[in-house]
C-alpha cells in the first residue's frame, strides 16, 4: 500500500468547486488526532495497571519482569550451603546443621540464642506459612488474599484470637523464660526479614501480591498459638444439637446423640475416679465478677436436663453461626478427630524399657504444619517437631523422656443465648441486671479495595457471634489463653514423669492427651487442659445467658484423666473418650467429638497381644489399615445374607467380602464393598428419619448429615446391630417394621448396585483405591502445587487414618517412635512427615519425605548434642536395611508416582528389626552475631 | 517528470498523431531505457535504512529489553515499542509487518532471560507453575511463562501504537523512482 500525502495534490479547483480532497484531508486529520489520543490513553492504562495494579490485580510489571519479582523466589529454593552468616542479636555463635533431607539441628550456648536461631530457620524455610498463619489468626488475611478472605477475618475478629494474644503478652512477665523465648524467636524471624528486604528475594506470594510481611512480634506467636488451638478444639456442636432437637425432637436427639457412647470402648484411664470439686478459671478474658458462683453440678451422669424446645430464633441464630463456620477454610475450626499416641513398657518392650509411638492427625498441607528440628543449649537437648511461629519443640524427646499428644475431643466451646430487648439496644440481661455490651470497632483491610468496617459486641460470656433471630455469644476456653510456650519449655527439659506432669499443670487449651515414656521404663498419660463445668443447663446445647448456666469452674488438674505405669503395660490414646461412664465430671458427648473408639480398640488389641516389641512393631501398627468396625459388622452381614436369594453379582460381592481380611488396602475390593455397604446401611436406617423430620443438613454437612463421619450414628448402629436388632430406628417413620438383618440386606444390595454403576464390571474392578485417595493441598495454591490426589488405603477408623471424606486431606501429619532401653542411654528416635522442610515448591526439600511416609519408612530424628552428631554407643548404630538416604518421592507433586526410593530408617511392614542410622548433617551454618 | 516533458504533452493535446508511439525521440522527448528486469523488493528504496539495518535495529531492541529486565526495568518493552513506533516516520512500515516484528522483539526480550535461567539450572519452570497457580490457572508452567511474555508483548505493541500515532506519515513520491529524461 502506498500512502500519499494529500498536500502534494493540486487542490486548486479548475471549475471553482472545492475538491473532495479537502474533506478527505479533514477526516484524515481527525482520525490521526483521535488515534493518538486513544493510543495515549491505552498506554497510560497499560502502564498504570502493570505498574500500580488495580483492585485485586497486583502490579504485574515489577512482579513478573524476568530476573526480579516473583522469579527471584528461585533463590529461596536453593539448598543451603555451609557458610558463615551474620545474624544480629545473637550473644555467641550458633551452629545450625542440616541433614540431606533438610532436618535441622541447632546448637547454641544460651536458650535465647537457640530460640533466635529457631526463628531464623523457621523464617528461612517457612516465611509464607508464618505470615499466612498470623494473618489468619489476627483477622488480616484479606490484606493478602483479597475479598474472599473477609469472611474468615470477620470470624477471627469476632472470636478474638488477636485480643487474647495481646492480653496474654501484656500480662506475661517480660523476664520470664517464655517471654524471653518469644522475644528471641521474633528477633530471629526479623533477622531473616531484614535480609530479604535487602536482597528482595521474596517468596512468590509476596512478589505477586505486592503485600510484604511486617516484622514479627511476640503477639504474632501468641496469635499463631491461638489459631492452632482453634483448629484443635473450637467446635459448633451445641448449635448442631439445637437444630437436631428442633427437627428430630429432644428425646430422639438424646437417644441417638447421647452423652455416653452406646458401644463398647477402650478408655485409657480406667479409674477409680474421685470427685475433687472444681478449680477456678483463670485467664486473660476474665474480670473479677464474671466467673465463679453457683454450686457445682454433682456428677455428669445425671439424666440430661430436658430444656424447653429450641425456639425459632435460636434455630435461626444457629443457622447463621454455622454458615459463618462453613465459610472458613478447611481445618480452621475443629472437624475431625485426630491422632494416635501409645506407649508400652516392661515385658511389652524388647529390653524391658519403654517405647512410645505418636502420630498426630491434622490437615495435611504442603508445607506441613510441622518443622523437624533439634535444639541444644545448656540444660536443653530436645529433638522432634516444632510449629512454625512458636518457639520450642511441641512433640519429641530429650535424653530422658519422650512425649506425643492427641486431642481429648472434649467440649471446650459453650454457646449462650443472651437475653436482649428491643427497647434496650446494645444491652443484655445477666445476673439480675441489664448490662451494656462492649463494642469493639475494627477496619478490615482488603487488598485492592477499601477497608471494611466491622464491629464486634462482647458480653460477659464472650463475643457475640450473631444477633440474627437470637443473640448468641460464645464462651470458648481458647479465649482465655494458655501458657503453651512456658509449658513446652518446661516439658522440653523434664526428666521424669513428675516434672512432666508439673510442667503441664498450667496448660489450658487445647485440652490434649499427653502420652509419655521415659528412660527408666515408665509410661504415662495425662489429659491436661480446661474442661468447663456448669451447674445448670445442658452444656451440649446453647445455654441461657442470664447467669444460671454460666461456667462455674473446671476439673481440677488432679482429677483430669491420667494414668501412670498401668498394670497392662500399655496406654493407647486415639481420641476416644479417655474415661469410663462413671467419671464424675462432664467432658463432652458422643457428638462433641469423641472418636468412636475403633482405632483405640485396634491399638489396644495389637499392643495387648504382642511382647518384646521393637520400633518396627510400632511402625507396623502406625501404618496399619485394618478396620475394627468391619471386624464386628461384616460377620453379622454375612449371617444376614446367608440363605437369601442373591443375584450373580451380589454373590460375587458376598464372596469377596467373606474372604476379605478387613484391611482397607488400596487394591482391596472387600474394602470398597464394606465401606459402600456401611454408608448405605447408615443411610437406610437414618435418612428416612432425617427426611421426615426435615433436618437442615445443608446448614452443616459435617455436623448434621447422615454418614460415616457422624460418629454418634456409627456407634448407635454398631450397638444396635450387635445387641438390639429390633430397635425402632430400623423401621422408618410411617413404614413397615424392619429389623437389622432386613436393612443390612437392603443396604448390601444397594452397595453392590452403586459399585457396579460407578466402577463397572464386578468385584474384580472395585479396588478401594478407585474410590479412595489422599491429597496434600498447598497452603497457598490449593491443589495446583499440592500432592495428589493419589489412590490410598485406610479410612477414618484405621490406625493409619484417612479422614475428611473419600479424598482425604487429614491424616497422620507426623509419625514418631522413640525407644528407651535404659537410664543414661540415649533413645532411638525415628520420625517422618508427608512433606518437606521447605515451603518453596522449587526446593528439593518441598516433598522429599512424602515417599518415605507413604511407604511406612522413617528417618532418624535430627541429632542433639555438640557438633550435631548423634551420640549413640557404637553398638546401637546399626546399618540401615537399605543403603542411601535420598528420601525422594518419585511421584513428585503430581502424586502419580509409585513407591519411593529407599532411605535410611525404620521400615514399615517388611522392614522389621532395622534401626535408623544417625541423622548425619551434611551442611552447616555458622551464625555469628 | 521533467518540465519539458510536461509542456510537450500539453502542446500535443488534441493534435493528430499525438499518441504516436516510438517517435518520442523525434519530438525531442527522451525515451525511457529498456525495461529493467523485475527485482522484487521488500524494502522500498526510500525507507531510510536497508533491510539489514532494520533487522539490526530490532536486535538492538531485544538487547535493550533484556538489559532492562536485568536492571528490573519492567517497562522497557513499552519504551522499545515506542521508539520503533516513532521510527515509523522513517520506515513507513505497514502495520501487518511492523506489529509482528514488535511482538517478536518483546517476546525475545523477556524470553531470553527466562531461557537463560532455565538452561543454568534455575527452577523457573516451578516458579512459572506457582505464578499460574496464584493466578487461578491450573498450575501448568506454560501459563506462568505465557502471562509473563504476554505482559511484555502488550506493553510493546501499545508503545508502538503510541509512537506511530504521534509521528507524521512518511512521504511516498513514486515519481522520484522513475528516470528523468536527463538521467535516462
Amino acid at each position: 500500500m502506498i500512502e500519499t500525502d494529500a498536500s502534494n495534490e493540486d487542490d486548486t479547483a479548475w471549475d471553482g468547486v472545492p475538491p473532495p480532497t479537502r474533506r478527505r484531508r479533514r477526516r484524515r486529520r481527525l482520525f490521526r488526532v483521535s488515534n493518538a489520543a486513544l493510543a495515549l490513553i491505552a498506554s497510560a492504562c497499560v502502564l498504570g495497571l502493570l505498574g500500580v495494579g488495580f483492585t485485586v490485580v497486583p502490579a504485574l510489571g515489577p512482579a513478573l519482569v524476568p530476573g526480579h519479582g516473583a522469579w527471584t523466589s528461585a533463590a529461596g529454593a536453593a539448598l543451603p550451603v555451609s557458610q558463615t552468616l551474620a545474624v544480629p542479636g545473637l550473644s555467641k555463635p550458633v551452629t545450625v546443621s542440616f541433614t540431606k533431607q533438610g532436618l535441622a539441628s541447632i546448637n547454641a550456648s544460651t536458650d535465647y540464642d537457640a530460640y533466635l536461631a529457631l526463628g531464623y530457620v523457621h523464617a528461612r524455610f517457612r516465611l509464607t506459612q508464618l505470615d499466612i498463619e498470623r494473618r489468619l489468626a489476627e483477622g488480616r488475611l484479606a490484606q493478602l488474599a483479597g475479598p474472599r478472605a473477609v469472611g474468615s477475618d470477620k470470624f477471627e475478629l469476632r472470636l478474638g484470637l488477636m485480643r487474647t494474644a495481646q492480653r496474654e503478652w501484656a500480662q506475661m512477665p517480660k523476664s520470664s523464660p517464655a517471654a524471653q523465648a518469644h522475644v528471641a524467636y521474633a528477633a530471629g524471624v526479623n533477622d531473616w526479614l531484614a535480609q530479604l528486604r535487602a536482597n528482595k528475594q521474596w517468596p512468590t506470594v509476596f512478589s505477586l501480591t505486592g503485600v510484604y510481611p511486617a516484622n514479627w512480634t511476640p503477639v504474632d506467636s501468641l496469635a499463631v498459638q491461638g489459631a492452632f488451638t482453634q483448629e484443635l478444639d473450637f467446635t459448633t456442636t451445641p448449635l448442631d444439637y439445637a437444630l437436631l432437637e428442633r427437627s428430630l425432637g429432644v428425646q430422639r436427639t438424646m437417644d441417638w446423640f447421647p452423652v455416653l457412647p452406646p458401644n463398647q470402648q477402650s478408655p485409657y484411664d480406667l479409674g477409680p475416679y474421685r470427685r475433687q470439686g472444681l478449680a477456678p478459671l483463670s485467664g486473660v478474658q476474665l474480670a473479677a465478677e464474671n466467673r465463679g458462683g453457683g454450686q457445682p453440678r454433682s456428677g455428669q451422669n445425671n439424666p440430661p436436663v430436658l430444656t424447653a424446645a429450641i425456639s425459632a430464633g435460636l434455630a435461626r441464630a444457629s443457622s447463621v453461626v454455622l454458615a459463618q463456620a462453613r465459610s472458613l477454610p478447611t481445618g480452621q475450626i475443629y472437624s475431625y478427630p485426630a491422632s494416635n499416641a501409645w506407649a508400652a513398657n516392661g515385658p511389652k518392650v524388647a529390653g524391658g524399657g519403654a517405647m512410645l509411638g505418636g502420630d498426630p492427625h491434622v490437615l495435611q498441607t504442603l508445607p506441613s504444619v510441622w518443622y523437624e528440628v533439634a535444639l541444644t543449649a545448656p540444660g536443653l537437648a530436645v529433638s522432634g517437631v516444632s510449629v512454625p511461629g512458636l518457639p520450642g519443640v511441641m512433640i519429641g524427646h530429650n535424653a530422658h523422656i519422650a512425649w506425643s499428644l492427641t486431642d481429648t475431643q472434649s467440649q471446650a466451646t459453650l454457646f449462650y443465648s443472651e437475653q436482649t430487648a428491643k427497647n434496650r439496644p446494645g444491652q443484655y440481661f445477666w445476673r439480675g441486671q441489664w448490662r451494656r455490651m462492649q463494642v469493639l470497632h475494627y477496619a478490615i483491610g482488603v487488598r485492592g479495595h477499601s477497608n471494611v468496617p466491622f464491629a464486634v459486641d462482647e458480653t460477659v460470656h464472650g463475643p457475640v457471634l450473631t444477633e440474627a433471630g437470637q443473640t448468641v455469644a460464645v464462651d470458648w476456653m481458647g479465649a482465655l489463653g494458655s501458657p503453651a510456650i512456658a509449658t513446652m519449655i518446661s516439658v522440653d527439659r523434664a526428666s521424669n514423669f513428675g516434672e512432666f506432669k508439673a510442667a503441664l499443670a498450667g496448660w489450658k487449651s487445647p485440652a490434649l492427651n499427653f502420652v509419655y515414656a521415659d528412660d527408666r521404663g515408665n509410661i504415662g498419660a495425662i489429659s491436661a487442659g480446661y474442661y468447663p463445668q456448669v451447674s445448670h443447663g445442658s452444656p451440649w446445647l446453647p445455654l441461657s445467658g442470664t447467669g444460671a448456666d454460666d461456667v462455674t469452674g473446671v476439673i481440677p488438674y488432679a482429677a483430669v484423666p491420667q494414668v501412670y505405669d498401668p498394670p497392662s503395660h500399655v496406654i493407647a490414646s486415639a481420641n476416644q473418650r479417655p474415661v469410663r461412664g462413671s467419671y464424675p465430671y462432664y467432658i463432652g458427648t458422643s457428638a462433641d467429638i469423641f472418636d468412636p473408639g475403633y482405632r483405640a480398640d485396634a491399638e489396644k488389641a495389637f499392643l495387648t497381644k504382642k511382647y518384646s516389641m521393637g520400633p518396627a512393631k510400632f511402625a507396623t501398627l502406625q501404618n496399619d489399615v485394618g478396620d475394627q468396625l468391619a471386624s464386628v459388622i461384616v460377620p453379622r452381614l454375612m449371617a444376614a445374607l446367608k440363605g437369601t436369594k442373591l443375584t450373580p453379582l451380589q454373590k460375587q460381592a458376598q464372596q469377596a467380602l467373606s474372604s476379605w481380611n478387613r484391611q482397607m488396602d488400596v487394591s482391596s475390593s472387600g474394602a470398597s464393598i464394606w465401606w459402600t455397604f456401611w454408608k448405605s446401611y447408615l443411610s437406610a436406617v437414618f435418612n428416612p428419619w432425617w427426611t421426615a423430620a426435615k433436618v437442615p443438613v445443608h446448614l452443616d454437612r459435617s455436623g448434621l448429615s447422615v454418614g460415616p463421619s457422624q460418629f454418634s450414628l456409627d456407634e448407635d448402629l454398631e450397638a444396635w446391630t450387635v445387641g438390639d436388632q429390633q430397635n425402632a430406628a430400623f423401621s422408618p417413620p410411617g413404614g413397615s417394621q424392619r429389623n437389622a438383618d432386613e436393612v443390612m440386606r437392603l443396604a448390601f444390595a444397594s452397595a453392590v448396585s452403586q459399585l457396579a454403576a460407578k466402577l463397572g464390571g464386578g468385584p474384580g474392578q472395585w479396588a478401594w483405591g478407585k474410590l479412595h485417595t489422599r491429597q496434600f493441598p498447598s497452603l497457598t495454591a490449593g491443589s495446583a502445587l499440592g500432592y495428589g490426589p493419589r489412590a490410598a488405603g485406610g479410612d477414618p477408623w484405621t490406625v493409619n487414618a484417612a479422614e475428611g471424606g473419600l479424598n482425604s486431606k487429614v491424616g497422620p501429619s507426623w509419625r514418631m517412635i522413640v525407644s528407651f532401653t535404659g537410664p543414661g542411654r540415649l533413645p532411638v528416635a525415628v520420625g517422618v512427615y508427608p512433606g518437606g522442610q521447605s515451603e518453596n515448591p522449587a526446593s528439593p526439600w518441598y516433598t522429599n519425605m512424602i515417599g518415605l511416609w507413604w511407604t511406612g519408612q522413617y528417618l532418624a530424628l535430627p541429632a542433639t548434642g555438640a557438633a550435631g552428631v548423634l551420640r549413640l554407643p557404637a553398638d546401637r548404630v546399626a546399618a540401615s536395611s537399605s543403603g542411601g538416604s535420598s528420601g525422594g518421592n518419585k511421584g513428585g507433586s503430581g502424586g502419580k508416582g509409585g513407591s519411593s526410593s529407599s532411605s535410611s530408617g525404620v521400615g514399615g511392614s517388611g522392614k522389621a528389626g532395622s534401626l535408623a542410622s544417625p541423622a548425619v548433617p551434611t551442611v552447616e551454618w555458622e551464625l555469628r552475631p | 517528470m521533467t518540465a519539458d516533458f510536461k509542456r510537450g504533452e500539453l502542446e500535443r493535446l488534441g493534435k493528430r498523431g499525438s499518441y504516436r508511439l516510438g517517435q518520442l525521440r523525434a519530438q525531442g522527448i527522451r525515451q525511457p531505457g529498456p525495461p529493467a528486469p523485475f527485482k522484487p523488493r521488500f524494502v522500498r528504496p526510500e525507507r531510510g535504512l536497508p533491510l539489514s539495518g532494520w533487522l539490526l535495529l530490532l536486535a538492538a531492541g531485544v538487547v535493550l529489553i533484556v538489559a532492562g529486565a536485568v536492571l528490573g526495568w519492567w517497562f522497557m518493552p513499552f519504551v522499545v515499542g515506542l521508539v520503533l513506533g516513532l521510527m515509523n516516520w522513517i520506515g513507513g512500515w505497514p502495520v501487518r509487518v511492523a506489529v509482528p516484528a514488535v511482538l517478536l522483539v518483546a517476546l525475545c526480550g523477556w524470553a531470553v532471560p527466562l531461557v537463560w535461567s532455565l538452561l543454568h539450572g534455575q527452577p523457573e519452570r516451578i516458579i512459572a507453575r506457582e505464578i499460574a497457580a496464584f493466578g487461578g490457572f491450573s498450575g501448568h508452567s506454560a501459563f506462568g511463562f505465557g502471562v509473563t511474555i504476554l505482559i511484555a508483548m502488550v506493553q510493546a505493541v501499545v508503545g508502538y501504537w503510541l509512537g506511530r500515532a504521534v509521528t507524521p506519515l512518511p512521504t511516498d513520491d513514486l515519481t522520484a523512482q522513475l528516470p528523468t529524461p536527463a538521467s535516462a
